[in-house]
C-alpha cells in the first residue's frame, strides 16, 4: 500500500481510538496531521514521478515547501474559470483538490501547534473525509495537463 | 500595504454574514472569526455546530461540502472580501460537552 494510503488509514485508526469514551486530544490532533500529510505526500510523490532518475525521486519530493504549495493552491482554487468549456470539469475537480490542500494545511497547523483549541471527533472525521475526497478526485484527473501543470507549480516556480 | 475588503469594511462584511441566515438544514449555530491564517494571509474562520443527525459519519462529508459551497456561493469570501475561508464542524452533543466559546 502506498504511503499516502497508509497515512489515511492511520488517521482513521487514531480518530476511532476510545470510540466508546471521550477521544484523547493527542489522537485527534495526530489524526488531523496525518490526513494533511496523506494529501501532501500524494502530491509530492506524484510530482517526483515526473523526475527521470528513479533513484533521486525521494530527494526530489523533499524539495517541496509547505508555504509555496499553499500559495500555489490558493491561486489555483480562486483563479478564473477556463475559457475552453472542455477544461471546466477538470478545472472544477482541480480547484477542489487545491482548496482542500489549503484547508487541510491550516487544520494540520492548528492541530500541531495550537493547544488552545480542543478537537472533537467530528472535526477530525471531517478533515479526514476532505483528504480522502481530494485524493479520490486527484486519481481521476492526475494525468490531465491541468493537473500536471498544478504539480509543477506546487514547487513555487512561478 | 494591501488591506482586504473584509478587513477594511468590517461593518459591510457583517451585514453580508448576517444575510446568510437562514442557514441550510443541519446547522444549529454558525459563528465566525476574522484572523490571519498560519502563513499570515487574511482569513475568515467559520465555527459551525451541526445537529447530531447532520454530523453522522455517513453523511458528514456531504453536509460539510454543502455548507462550504453555500458560503462560497452566497458570500464569495476570497473574491469579494479577500479572505480565505476555513471551516470547523462539530456536533451539537460534542459542543455541549466541550463548551468551546468560539463555537458559541
Amino acid at each position: 500500500m502506498a504511503y499516502h494510503d497508509d497515512l489515511i488509514r492511520h488517521a482513521i485508526f487514531l480518530s476511532d481510538l476510545n470510540l466508546q469514551d471521550e477521544p484523547k486530544q493527542v489522537d485527534l490532533r495526530r489524526a488531523v496531521s496525518a490526513a494533511y500529510y496523506a494529501l501532501f505526500h500524494l502530491l509530492t510523490t506524484e510530482a517526483a514521478q515526473n523526475w527521470k532518475n528513479d533513484s533521486q525521486r525521494n530527494r526530489f519530493a523533499r524539495m517541496f515547501d509547505h508555504g509555496r504549495m499553499k500559495t500555489c493552491s490558493s491561486k489555483t482554487s480562486s483563479r478564473a474559470i477556463p475559457i475552453d468549456p472542455t477544461e471546466i470539469p477538470i478545472d472544477t475537480d482541480l480547484r477542489l483538490v487545491a482548496d482542500s490542500f489549503v484547508k487541510l494545511q491550516q487544520a494540520r497547523h492548528t492541530a500541531d501547534y495550537d493547544n488552545s483549541k480542543a478537537w472533537s471527533r467530528t472535526q477530525a472525521y471531517e478533515v479526514i473525509a476532505q483528504a480522502e475526497d481530494a485524493m479520490t478526485i486527484w486519481s481521476n484527473i492526475r494525468e490531465t495537463e491541468l493537473a500536471q501543470d498544478y504539480l509543477f507549480d506546487l514547487m513555487g516556480t512561478r | 500595504m494591501y488591506l482586504p475588503r473584509g478587513v477594511a469594511q468590517p461593518t459591510e462584511l457583517i451585514k453580508h454574514l448576517n444575510a446568510l441566515a437562514p442557514y441550510p438544514p443541519g446547522v444549529v449555530n454558525l459563528r465566525y472569526t476574522i484572523d490571519n491564517d498560519w502563513s499570515g494571509d487574511p482569513a475568515i474562520f467559520f465555527w459551525i455546530t451541526l445537529s447530531d443527525d447532520a454530523a453522522r459519519l455517513p453523511i458528514l462529508s456531504q453536509t460539510s461540502r454543502r455548507l462550504m459551497d453555500f458560503i462560497a456561493q452566497q458570500l464569495d469570501p476570497v473574491g469579494q472580501w479577500g479572505l480565505i475561508p476555513y471551516f470547523n464542524f462539530r456536533s451539537q452533543s460534542e459542543q455541549t460537552k466541550l463548551k468551546e466559546e468560539v463555537f458559541g
